[in-house]
């Protein structure tokens, strides 16, 4: 039985081998996210330069990089990089706790800024 | 090649001038809080609340400071179509932007998108808030730029918010030094054939504070700036769409 409510979270996190939500703070964003009508497209790790454990894809069309980092000192650190990481388009990089979220609209999906908004809005400190 | 050299020092020069003095990463101009977007890129309102990046500038330098290598939009939103939580304002007031602080020289009802921090600093009667608070020499000494912007506003035709109130004792907009008289209209008198030119001075009405309490919200293309607590020429009054109050003090620190 207690096999089964693990398999069972594992699932409703959407991360099959991924922690459940609370577990990990990128997991829990993505379901504050999806609780609030914005949509991730399945992430991806991201390699770049902007340092810690950071995967990339896609919320309601607004490309997003999010990055967990040992301390809330390096995600505060690794700002400006995310905004090396956001490119020539609008978009803004800020650190929330540990994460470093990071949005960037490439595809001018969001003309009035209103999905980058509630990205950070909805990212716990 | 001379010429070519000439018209490439002109370029640099107008460039300089021009050019927006918030920090710029390649392409990126920071800008900080809700913002208009300029109508080469669609026009609109920017709802981003905190700190972030476009790759345009902004050179309108009596609507926008310069806060830690970021543009600041220090006037009216709902101007140019904000639709979000605002707050009412009369007169000349300081904005708190983190630790710094800018101020807004628009005289009239006005919005903002942000309400100020509780402070002694400032008075809400009618639900508008108005500044008693004594403004510092650095707002003394740019007056004279920055006032300018009630020029822009003036014409526009928007909600603006109705504010007919007494204004609290001490209020800004009521002291001497701060009224800027309305001219209603400057009487000219036609010139008649053989009888020569007269011209009498424009006459200068001030209206004066009424008491009341009414707030709502107004289309009007021409309000009244000054010592007065409204002068309102109302062309139409919206019902139901009256302003918001949504104090939850998320405004600050979302900018961090």
């Amino acid at each position: 039985m207690r096999a089964v409510l693990a398999l069972a979270l594992l699932v409703a996190c959407g991360k099959g081998s991924g922690p459940a939500p609370g577990a990990n703070p990128r997991d829990a964003l993505f379901a504050i996210y999806t609780a609030n009508k914005l949509v991730p497209t399945p992430f991806a790790p991201y390699a770049g330069p902007v340092g810690g454990d950071c995967q990339t894809g896609a919320v309601s069309g607004v490309m997003t990089l999010v990055c967990v980092f040992p301390t809330a000192a390096a995600a505060k650190q690794a700002e400006d990089a995310g905004l090396q990481w956001v490119g020539d388009a609008t978009g803004m990089s800020q650190a929330h706790g540990v994460l470093l979220i990071a949005a960037s609209d490439r595809k001018k999906a969001d003309p009035n800024g209103r999905v980058i908004n509630q990205l950070m809005r909805l990212a716990p400190n | 090649m001379m010429r070519i050299l000439i018209a490439l020092g002109i370029a640099l020069c107008v460039a300089a001038a021009f050019g927006s003095s918030a920090e710029a990463h390649g392409k990126q101009v920071r800008f900080l809080g809700v913002h208009p977007i300029p109508k080469t890129e669609g026009g609109g309102i920017c709802y981003i609340e905190g700190p972030h990046v476009h790759i345009y500038v902004t050179n309108d330098k009596l609507q926008y400071r310069v806060h830690a290598g970021a543009n600041h939009f220090v006037g009216d939103p709902v101007a140019y179509g904000y639709d979000g939580p605002k707050f009412a304002y009369k007169g000349p007031h300081p904005i708190h932007v983190d630790d710094d602080t800018e101020w807004c020289y628009l005289e009239g009802p006005h919005f903002h998108a942000e309400a100020p921090p509780a402070s002694p600093e400032f008075k809400v009667v009618g639900d508008a808030y108005f500044f008693v608070g004594e403004p510092p020499q650095v707002f003394l000494d740019a007056r004279p730029t920055y006032v300018k912007i009630n020029a822009v506003y003036t014409p526009m035709v928007y909600a603006r918010p109705t504010i007919v109130v007494d204004a609290p004792d001490g209020w800004i907009g009521a002291r001497a030094e701060f009224i800027t008289p309305v001219v209603v209209a400057p009487v000219v008198v036609a010139p008649n054939v053989g009888v020569g030119v007269e011209v009498v001075a424009p006459s200068v009405e001030v209206h004066v504070p009424m008491p009341s309490i009414h707030i709502g919200v107004g289309i009007g293309g021409s309000i009244g700036v000054g010592g007065g607590v409204i002068m309102e020429e109302r062309h139409e009054e919206r019902h139901g769409d009256h302003r918001e109050h949504h104090d939850n003090g998320r405004h600050r620190g979302h900018g961090k």
